[in-house]
């Protein structure tokens, strides 16, 4: 069973080279940037709800730095603010 | 002395009056105990992100204090004992303000340095970025 698709998917992967030949499609991913560093936003407040609900999607986790593109310094920040946020019920544990 | 970022939630069950007349007790215990009021915000009304107590509810009011860590950790105390105060939070602000003012401030500095430098690589930068173009216009498909 294994052998046949293999070889089905090495033919294509062939015919996927040779017709795009040097016209390889990137997708053009735009580069991440600390949204704190672009806006020199330094002290994260915790009583900036706004700013924080922008980083808790959904379900009410923090978004991940490797998402936000939020750089390590910012993002332990983030994190701090957002738990102390979070202790006096300005926003959610968890949502579902 | 210490800045400190002080917030009680106070029972919605109280009206707002009754719910003040709790955040001026607080207010009281601060100021006796020596404590400089830096902001005096009430928030007043607000809906709470999961229920506390039963309560879908709560009045919030923020203090910003500058205060020995003694004053603090007896309102805490107190605010710990009360059933009028769902909740707490008393946090040191100076730290982290402090920090982000001087780095604001050497940014400003690395700022003011800055200006002088651009023209001279400005006109070097310009001929490499010629020939790139040609390749950008090849690749968009």
């Amino acid at each position: 069973m294994s052998p046949a698709p293999r070889g089905g998917t090495r033919s294509a992967t062939a015919g996927r080279d040779a017709k795009t030949g040097g016209r390889k499609k990137f997708f053009v991913r735009r580069r991440k940037v600390c949204r704190f560093c672009a806006e020199k936003i330094e002290y994260v407040d915790w009583k900036d709800i706004k700013l924080l609900q922008s980083f808790i999607p959904e379900r009410g986790k923090i978004l991940p730095r490797r998402i936000s593109g939020t750089c390590a310094l910012h993002q332990r920040k983030l994190q701090t603010a957002i738990k102390r946020a979070r202790s006096i019920a300005l926003i959610p544990y968890a949502t579902d | 002395m210490r800045l400190y970022d002080i917030v009680a939630l106070v029972t919605p069950d109280l009206a707002d009056e009754d719910a003040q007349k709790v955040a001026s007790e607080y207010r009281k215990i601060l100021t006796d105990g020596g404590a400089e009021i830096v902001k005096d915000e009430p928030w007043g009304r607000r809906r709470l992100a999961f229920p506390i107590l039963r309560k879908r509810e709560a009045y919030y009011h923020y203090f910003q204090v500058s205060a020995e860590p003694a004053v603090v950790a007896e309102t805490e105390r107190r605010m710990k004992l009360s059933d009028q105060v769902l909740r707490h939070l008393a946090v040191r602000a100076d730290v982290e303000l402090k920090r982000a003012a001087k780095f604001a401030a050497k940014q400003r500095e690395k700022a003011a340095r800055r200006p002088p430098r651009p023209p001279a690589p400005m006109p070097p930068a310009a001929a490499p970025n010629e020939p790139p173009p040609m390749i950008e216009k090849g690749e968009p498909s």
